[in-house]
């Protein structure tokens, strides 16, 4: 059977703004788990990678699994390589002027035999998550001075999986063990019908299934649906210090609600990019790219939108609707589904329209006195 | 003169060293199994397995379904086929140089199965049956063969130094209070709902994550790609040994049964086989393959 007659269906991928092969129909959720991701906020505390690893992967077996992991580009990559394998083996990734992407995706460029084109880490390749933690891509001069924007760049990457609208682990799955929740767009790996023969994880691009030693079956990120079932964020997105995550529900691309948020921010102000569009899976976690990375590097992996995000990123300051939005990230750990700015309040409503978050554009401030007569003691202010 | 001496020395030699070059028998059609008093489960090197004749199976790399085997790793299987009447058993041969007994990320292990036709009168398709043509398949692995004799494959089987600071839920507790902590190295440590809560495939009872086996077989049914499903109910048997390059396997099952999902083996139905090569990389569908072969049960 050769790839061309497995690619059975022709789907919509607005990411790549063109239809492409996938082996299933197109068949898209009612609603589709996202997050927004701003990279510019994250400071690699690493507190989202422990929560996620202390409730789900603290298990005999697990032990080299991170379903949450944050690393450090451009030298950073857990597993080992994950992006620069895929990159290299899927060539020439071109788009055109109008944001279409010329090359084949991860499905369309598989080679014989195989459904996907793809490749297996080793066990080893898991064994520094850490691996180019804070290297810069390049070295200061001596004698350099700050004087503005460094040439010398990193920026921390946030990952998860990206509970896909056509995810290669799902059609890569002989035994059709991986399903996509229609209720949430959740991916999810049957625990009790997999059989380890990991395909999914040398067919996910991004690394994002991973095969328990003892259990001897694959097993990813489950959105933390337990939450998402009760109206609350994931794990990583309510433990995030940084308060650079908001996760959401995504409207179909050709119905965006402008008063959601994702739909606000992915469809709307395009301010949120997917990551390696050109792979073909339509990712669903969605990142601000970096404004002081070079857009050479930023283009490859978040494809055309990169200029248009950075300018409308950077002019957030004069969009009181865009400044509301970022403003509701880290307000709550419940979901946000729609939002609004009113007066010098952004106000986040949950899916009955009750208010769960209410975020001042400028915080108060207050000025105790140096002395406090009261009590009969000095008083420091702090921030 | 004397190279040409040299070679015939060399493969007349080859041929004295190869158990699978005598007593082959040519026709690969049929396997016929031998009624013997007692079947030697176990004993792959039992001499009453000479009683039965060889059948040597040539297998082809899967080509039916994605993905498929692209470079053929295992020739041959060689079978013999024994039965007392109550039990047929299988014993399988095939050359393979290294024993992979092990799973890892990017690490398989060496397997092999055999399947019979639920009703041989109407021959479901060879590979793994077809909607309401069922198959019931037996299938052994090397990994089962060790976690039986010895002890679970766990991850420090593989890599001794893995350490971990802190494992939930472990019974008995790995932290003894003003004591150093115990690492839990096998899977015995993790027996409390809690525990087995960190280790999902146990705890939702994948018939892949048994931590103690006593058959290195699962018995399934199929009914076409993609639908290996374990059987409820095991009753197959097995064993394996490899021995100078050579693995030779065992696999027997009840000639009569009443569980539902097995083969009838009346005086002639079929079997085929799958082989699989760990250090290739063989996993699932990455399989060598022979279609329907025709088995006589002399009584």
């Amino acid at each position: 059977m050769s790839v061309t007659s497995w690619l059975t269906s022709k789907v919509k991928n607005w990411q790549i703004r063109r239809e492409m092969g996938y082996p299933y129909e197109e068949s898209r959720p009612e609603k589709q788990i996202a997050y927004v991701f701003d990279i510019n906020k994250c400071i690699a505390c690493q507190t989202c990678t422990v929560a996620c690893k202390t409730t789900w992967t603290s298990g005999k077996g697990q032990e080299i699994m991170f379903w949450n992991n944050v690393e450090t580009k451009p030298y950073g990559g857990y597993p080992i390589k994950w992006d620069l394998n895929i990159l290299k083996s899927l060539d020439g990734q071109s788009w055109d002027k109008e944001g279409k992407y010329n090359g084949k995706t991860v499905f369309e460029a598989a080679p014989p035999g195989e459904r996907v084109l793809g490749w297996l880490p080793e066990e080893e390749d898991y064994s520094y998550p850490n691996i180019g933690e804070d290297e810069c891509a390049g070295i200061v001069e001596k004698g350099a001075f700050f004087s503005g924007i460094h040439k010398a760049w990193m920026f921390y990457l946030a990952r998860i999986c990206n509970h896909c609208t056509y995810p290669a682990c799902l059609a890569a799955c002989p035994r059709k063990a991986i399903y996509k929740r229609k209720e949430d767009g959740i991916v999810l790996i049957d625990q009790s019908r997999c059989r380890g023969y990991r395909e999914c994880v040398r067919a996910c691009p991004y690394k994002r299934t991973f095969f328990n030693l003892v259990t001897r079956i694959s097993e990813k990120c489950i959105g933390c649906y337990p939450l998402i079932e009760k109206g609350e964020q994931p794990r990583c997105v309510q433990t995030c210090i940084g308060k650079i995550r908001l996760q959401g529900f995504l409207s179909k691309p050709d119905s965006p609600q402008k008063d959601n948020p994702l739909d606000f921010l992915v469809y709307v102000k395009k301010v949120a990019l997917p990551l390696y569009p050109q792979f073909g899976l339509e990712p669903n976690v969605y990142y601000i790219p970096p404004i002081h990375v070079p857009k050479e590097f930023l283009y490859q992996m978040f494809g055309p939108g990169v200029d248009k995000a950075i300018e409308t990123y950077k002019g957030a300051k004069d969009d009181k609707e865009l400044l509301g939005a970022f403003l509701l990230f880290g307000s709550t750990d419940k979901i946000i589904r729609s939002f609004k700015v009113e007066g010098d309040y952004a106000l986040g409503f949950n899916d009955k329209g009750e208010m769960i978050a209410k975020v001042p554009f400028k915080e108060p401030v207050y000025i105790r006195p140096y002395f406090d007569k009261k009590v009969g003691t000095y008083r420091h202010n702090i921030p | 003169m004397i190279k040409r001496l040299s070679l015939l020395l060399l493969l007349v030699g080859l041929f004295l060293i190869n158990p699978h070059c005598a007593n082959v028998e040519q026709n690969q059609n049929i396997i016929k199994s031998v009624k013997v008093k007692e079947v030697p489960f176990k004993d792959v090197r039992s001499s009453i397995w000479k009683k039965a004749p060889v059948t040597r199976i040539n297998v082809i790399p899967q080509n039916m379904t994605l993905p498929s085997l692209q470079t053929p790793t295992i020739q041959y299987i060689n079978v013999r086929s024994l039965h007392n009447d109550n039990w047929i058993a299988f014993l399988l041969e095939w050359e393979d140089k290294t024993r992979d007994a092990v799973v890892d990320v990017n690490k398989f292990t060496d397997q092999v199965a055999v399947q019979l036709p639920l009703d041989p009168k109407s021959l479901p398709a060879f590979m793994m049956g077809n909607k309401g043509g069922r198959v019931h398949i037996i299938h052994w692995k090397a990994i089962w063969q060790d976690d039986i004799e010895k002890g679970y494959r766990d991850v420090q089987t593989l890599h001794p130094n893995y350490w971990v600071d802190l494992y939930f839920f472990s019974e008995p507790m790995i932290y003894a209070e003003g004591e150093f902590p115990l690492q839990p190295t096998t899977v015995d440590y993790f027996i409390t709902p809690e525990a087995l809560n960190y280790i999902p495939g146990a705890y939702a009872r994948n018939p892949i994550s048994i931590f103690h086996r006593t058959q290195p077989v699962e018995e399934a049914i199929a009914e076409g790609f993609g639908t290996f499903t374990t059987q409820p109910k095991q009753n197959a048997i097995g064993w394996g040994r490899w021995e100078k390059g050579v693995w030779k396997v065992i696999i027997a099952k009840q000639i009569v049964s009443d569980d539902p999902n097995d083969a009838p083996v009346p005086e002639k139905t079929y079997i085929a086989f799958a082989a699989w090569n760990g250090s290739d990389k063989n996993v699932g569908a990455r399989k060598h393959y022979a279609p329907w072969v025709e088995l006589v049960v002399e009584r």
